[in-house]
């Protein structure tokens, strides 16, 4: 699909967008016809593929519809040969319960929740099964005294 | 029924029993509102090794203006209450401070009859003391030490409110009397000092028991009073207790998350050796989340390092084999 609207500079011949051109996108209407999400939920989805497909260059990024949670989904690989990874796209004033997570989840690829802003901000929030253990502190080392000598400084 | 006192002699066996003997002591919990407290230091070595951390909240009575070090009662979560009372370790106090006196006549009637044995031993030895000066200031007088006003304000200063007592001294004190005299007019006063002395009943001391004697509650009461936890019937109690006690299960130690904005810390050893690794926010599994609070709390532990479990308790209604699962939030990467 991203290949599609990929282009070559030569190729470009620059002419003005109409206004309603995300409408007329192809991967626009696919995603209008898998016929699960909301308007608001495949715009949003759409917003999310245009960044992964256009800004961040990952391959075979690819539309599908979870008819059990009433959503669009996104799959695709951030580089050629690593696994597929699903993405979730939700704009932010929906809100989220734990189970749509679980069967997102449960589709065993490695999952991205992306929260879209009414300003088309995109943020990604990583979500894995199990306790994951964070990453240790940057420096473990006794500070022995600095750590009150700052605080009386600031006095 | 096992006692737990220990014993005083020094054979290791006797020891190794007590020791087993307060690892399975009954923990007494006290109610304040609907908040368990516990009081007894041993209890709270015996709960912590129990993996119950709890808060300590009481004031130190010689460093009262601060909050760094605090003292007893240690307040539990109610998770960490209801957990020590499923385990069979711990029982309810019954609050006894709204017992009408009424109720209990018997340890009214003992308690005013200490007062006065007490009321009465105290008299009989401010009489004595009284005697005893009253010696000295003679012999001293005798002795022509010319120390009169000294014994005189030293009189006054052993007490003070012994104002009868001291009106015919003071007369006494005057008195030029010979040396053949004096030893008559000690008898004298002496006696007088017997019939006049009063010790009035303001001058009495009290004592206030700073050990409460009702702490040492006899374990077989505890045990009896062990089915009276009070367990909340709602959701979200019951979600919380559930990953408490399935985090609990794995050997993990939580505490309350107050200052993160989840419901526990979870640390993989005793929170005074380790950093917490997850926050915990626990949910229904149908509870819809607002996504900025997601974003919010995800951001805050990639902020501190620490991971935020979403967790839920599984579909089950029977208490054991129902799951908790558990999300974690990770930091994308992608900015």
């Amino acid at each position: 699909m991203s290949e599609l609207t990929k282009k070559t500079d030569e190729d470009v011949i620059e002419k003005p967008l109409p206004p309603n051109w995300i409408l007329q996108h192809p991967m626009y209407q696919h995603l209008m016809n898998l016929d699960v999400g909301d308007s608001a939920q495949v715009h949003a989805a759409f917003l999310v593929y245009l960044d992964l497909a256009e800004v961040r260059q990952w391959k075979e990024v690819s539309g599908v519809g979870c008819s059990e949670l009433r959503l669009v989904l996104l799959e695709g690989r951030e580089k050629e040969g690593e696994p597929t990874q699903t993405v979730l796209p939700l704009p932010v004033h929906r809100g989220l319960c734990h189970r749509s997570v679980r069967s997102v989840l449960a589709r065993g690829s490695p999952m991205l929740l992306c929260v879209v802003a009414s300003d088309s901000s995109l943020v990604y929030q990583r979500m894995c099964d199990g306790l994951l253990t964070p990453d240790p502190p940057v420096c473990i080392q006794d500070q022995g005294r600095r750590q009150h000598r700052k605080r009386r400084q600031q006095h | 029924m096992d006692s737990p006192e220990p014993k005083r002699t020094v054979s290791r066996e006797d020891a190794s029993k007590e020791s087993m003997a307060i690892s399975r002591q009954v923990i007494g919990i006290n109610f304040c509102g609907p908040t368990p407290l516990m009081w007894r230091a041993d209890e709270l070595k015996s709960a912590r090794e129990l993996g119950i951390i709890g808060t300590l909240v009481g004031s130190l009575a010689r460093q009262p203006r601060q909050n760094t070090r605090l003292g007893r009662p240690l307040e539990l979560l109610p998770e960490e209450g209801r957990l020590l009372a499923d385990m069979g370790r711990a029982a309810v106090i019954p609050d006894s401070t709204n017992e009408d006196p009424e109720v209990n006549p018997e340890q009214v009637q003992q308690y005013h009859a200490g007062m006065e044995n007490s009321f009465q031993e105290q008299g009989a030895m401010a009489l004595e003391d009284r005697k005893t000066t009253l010696l000295r200031v003679m012999t001293a007088k005798h002795n022509g030490e010319g120390t009169s006003s000294l014994t005189y304000r030293h009189l006054c200063d052993t007490s003070e409110s012994c104002v009868l007592a001291l009106t015919p001294l003071c007369f006494l004190l005057e008195d030029s009397g010979s040396q053949e005299d004096s030893n008559g007019a000690v008898r004298d006063r002496l006696e007088a000092l017997d019939h006049g002395f009063s010790f009035p009943r303001t001058a009495m001391a009290v004592q206030l028991c700073t050990a409460r004697a009702g702490l040492s509650h006899c374990p077989e009461v505890r045990r009896l009073l062990a089915t009276d936890w009070p367990i909340p019937r709602d959701e979200r109690s019951e979600t919380r207790f559930r990953v408490f006690r399935d985090l609990r299960r794995q050997g993990f130690y939580l505490t309350s998350a107050g200052k993160f904005g989840g419901d526990y810390l979870v640390y993989p050893g005793d929170p005074l050796r380790f950093h917490a690794y997850f926050i915990v926010v626990c949910i229904s599994m149908d509870e819809s989340m607002p996504l900025c609070d997601v974003l919010a709390i995800a951001r805050l532990g990639s902020n501190v390092k620490k991971t935020v479990l979403l967790c839920s308790s599984g579909e089950s209604q029977e208490d054991d084999g129902e799951e908790v699962v558990y999300t974690s939030l990770q930091w994308s990467g992608m900015v």
